[in-house]
């Protein structure tokens, strides 16, 4: 799947996006996974929700190998 | 309802309003400046980042949402992104509707709803040293 981080969390990763081969996973195992190669992560991930190709979704989601999943921090826009 | 989005790395020219719409009584318009102050600090621009295809599509969906209890006609909305001075525009809104009631209340709460859920990020503050080192590279 293909990861995008935004904002503050290219700081953390020090990339914008990263491809992963990870299999089906929810949004629990997603995280771990992220944060298991990006430890810096944990600390953002009570404030970061998860888009699953450009739609939010909640914790009950799942994710595959051909979705684009982005890590959305707190927005700014305006 | 007709809504065009639009999200640019230029500045904001000032759109025409849509062309005559049956029915339409009321045109607003809104542009969000960047303040010249951030957190106390004098600064010089503002750079904007965006997840653009999330961006159009949150901003459609949420014009829509507004719509159903705000009945409007048209929407315009065009975001900069990348880095803007002081002065500029950063956002631009204009709604057309029959009423000024439900046009004033879709901008509104569409300026709220943006605030809290299009992936749109300020991403740096610039000083007026940052930005003229931009200018020369």
């Amino acid at each position: 799947m293909r990861i995008l981080f935004f904002a503050h969390l290219k700081d953390v990763t020090g990339q914008a996006e990263v491809e992963m081969t990870t299999g089906e996973l929810d949004a629990d195992g997603l995280w771990r996974k992220l944060i298991a190669t990006y430890p810096g992560l944990e600390r953002f991930r009570g404030s970061v929700r998860l888009a699953k190709n450009s739609e939010y979704v909640g914790p009950d989601a799942r994710f595959t190998d051909t979705d684009e999943v982005a890590l959305i921090p707190p927005v700014s826009g305006g | 309802m007709q809504i065009e989005i639009q999200l640019t790395h230029s500045p904001i020219a000032a759109p025409l309003p849509p062309a005559p719409l049956t029915g339409a009584g009321a045109w607003v318009e809104f542009r969000g400046v960047v303040r010249g102050e951030e957190n106390g600090q004098l600064i010089a621009a503002l750079e904007y980042e965006a997840y653009s295809s999330m961006a159009e599509r949150e901003m459609r969906r949420i014009i829509g949402e507004i719509a159903a209890t705000q009945p409007c006609l048209f929407a315009k909305v065009i975001h900069r992104f990348g880095v803007i001075p002081v002065g500029e525009a950063a956002i631009y809104v204009g709604v057309a509707g029959k009423h000024r009631a439900e046009v004033f209340a879709l901008l509104t709460q569409f300026m709220d709803r943006l605030k809290q859920d299009v992936p749109i990020w300020k991403r740096r503050v610039l000083t007026a040293g940052d930005l003229a080192k931009l200018q020369t590279k």
